[in-house]
């Protein structure tokens, strides 16, 4: 008997008998029947632009046209595993959310949630009451990660027996948090534990806030404040991406989060938590990690509009030009390389000296005039207990130290 | 342990009070002192950040 060249449908033969015509037929009609059951009904779409895409094996399924200027991406959480997005994706407003950008060193003590102060790892702030060390380390893992070189420690010190909340977060700008406000918004992090992790079912505390002010603090409190997320996650000694999908009122300006350790008990060589690949994400979906700047150059200025370090790498480091003020005192002209937040409101430093090219003249203390300083351009003052000749050219130096520096603060 | 002095210094804007807080290790930092109030004033407030404690 004949078939049909595609589907192979019987056909009657052309010798065969006329009055076997109803039974051939029937066959090829019941043949033809059963292979458009198999077949994606035109009537699936309904709308220009609407495409047909799959929920599982042999399954079609209608996916509607997304919005103008939209594009299309795989998500598997999807129902056809295919989604329309805006087309473009915002920054991540997390800085320094890989943990590659510690101008006050690779570790710290640094430990207050009074604004301004705490920070150890660029734009990152840590509160516990009792001591504790935050510092960078790698990662090691290319199997969880995606591929992100560092990760931020924060450990509670061995044999601290304080138990309240050993803390780590950020507070972001309104001028970077205004474009999140009025949206539901995906939160994610890869985070383990340490051997010694001591919080209760190895909890991490995760507090995501709002607050209707501009620029406050998220440790000290925003003005207005509300708690959009408030829950823990389980960690493991492996590394974990954990998200966290929620809604951002309309009426809030800022933004800010914080991690937290409860521990219990005695701290152990290692009580920590290590965290990384923070994210804010528009939408209900992780997207893949990325940084904000996309390169650490990028990095590392968007974090010195908040904080900037100049010195700690090499002897009699030059890091400003001015002249003696009076026996006691010079006035250095310092330069950001990129326009602060605010006028600074507070230095730190170690180890300066003012030169003339001749003497170098330890300082005994520093500071900064804020009533003739600028968000880029900074009036830093020196003390000394003698040999400063008024209106004599000097720079401001490292005193033959690797650790002198000097750092100007515009923080939140 | 940390020492805190106050020093009075006579700089071009007028005679300021700078508080330059010793960490040390011969590391210091120094901010005016209203500054440095604010942040005391708010080192005893209760925080934000108590909230995500696990109770």
């Amino acid at each position: 008997m004949a078939t049909s060249p595609n589907y192979g449908w019987l056909e009657p033969d052309n010798t065969d008998l006329v009055k076997n015509g109803a039974l051939a037929i029937r066959t090829l009609g019941n043949a033809i029947d059963t292979t458009m059951a198999t077949m994606t009904p035109k009537s699936t779409v309904t709308t220009k632009g609407d495409l047909v895409a799959a929920t599982a094996a042999s399954t079609p399924a209608r996916l509607a046209v997304g919005n103008n200027g939209e594009t299309l991406v795989a998500d598997s959480s999807a129902t056809t595993g295919l989604r329309y997005t805006s087309g473009t994706v915002q920054p991540n407003p997390v800085l320094n959310s890989a943990m590659q950008v510690w101008q006050r060193g690779t570790t710290g003590t640094a430990n207050s949630f009074a604004a301004g102060s705490g920070y150890n790892a660029d734009r990152w702030q840590n509160y516990y009451a009792g001591s504790l060390t935050t510092s960078r380390q790698s990662t090691n893992d290319t199997t969880n990660l995606p591929f992100i070189q560092y990760c931020a420690r924060v450990q509670r010190n061995s044999g601290q027996t304080n138990t309240g909340g050993l803390s780590f977060g950020q507070t972001i700008e309104s001028i970077n948090s205004i474009p999140f406000v009025g949206k539901t918004v995906t939160f994610s992090y890869y985070a383990r534990a340490g051997a010694n992790y001591s919080a209760t079912s190895n909890a991490l505390g995760i507090g995501f806030y709002a607050g209707t002010g501009t620029d406050g603090n998220v440790f000290f409190g925003f003005t207005g404040t509300s708690t959009l997320l408030n829950t823990t996650s389980t960690l493991t000694t492996t590394w974990q991406r954990f998200t966290h999908t929620f809604a951002i009122g309309s009426s809030f300006a800022q933004l800010g989060f914080v991690f937290t350790e409860t521990p219990t008990g005695t701290a152990g060589a290692n009580d920590y938590f290590e965290v990384t690949g923070v994210q804010i994400d528009i939408g209900s979906v992780a997207l893949p990690f990325r940084t904000n700047a996309g390169t650490i150059q990028g990095e590392l200025a968007a974090c010195q509009r908040y904080y900037y370090r100049q010195g700690g790498d090499n002897l009699y480091v030059q890091m400003g030009t001015g002249s003696g003020y009076s026996a006691a005192n010079c006035y250095f002209w310092v330069r950001p390389p990129v326009t602060m937040r605010v006028t600074p409101t507070a230095i730190d430093y170690s180890t300066l000296a003012a030169y003339d090219n001749v003497n170098v003249v330890t300082a005994t203390a520093a500071g900064i005039d804020t009533s003739l300083s600028s968000k880029n351009s900074l009036m830093v003052y020196t003390t000394h207990s003698s040999g400063i000749t008024q209106y004599r050219p000097y720079v401001l130096t490292s005193n033959n130290s690797t650790s002198g520096y000097l750092g100007l603060s515009a923080e939140l | 342990m940390e020492n805190v002095t106050f020093v009075e210094i006579e700089l071009i804007g007028g005679v300021q009070t700078h508080a330059i807080i010793d960490h040390g290790n011969e590391q210091f930092t120094s901010m005016p002192k209203s500054e440095y109030d604010r942040r005391q004033a708010e080192q005893s407030t209760p925080i934000v950040s108590d909230e995500t404690q696990i109770k």
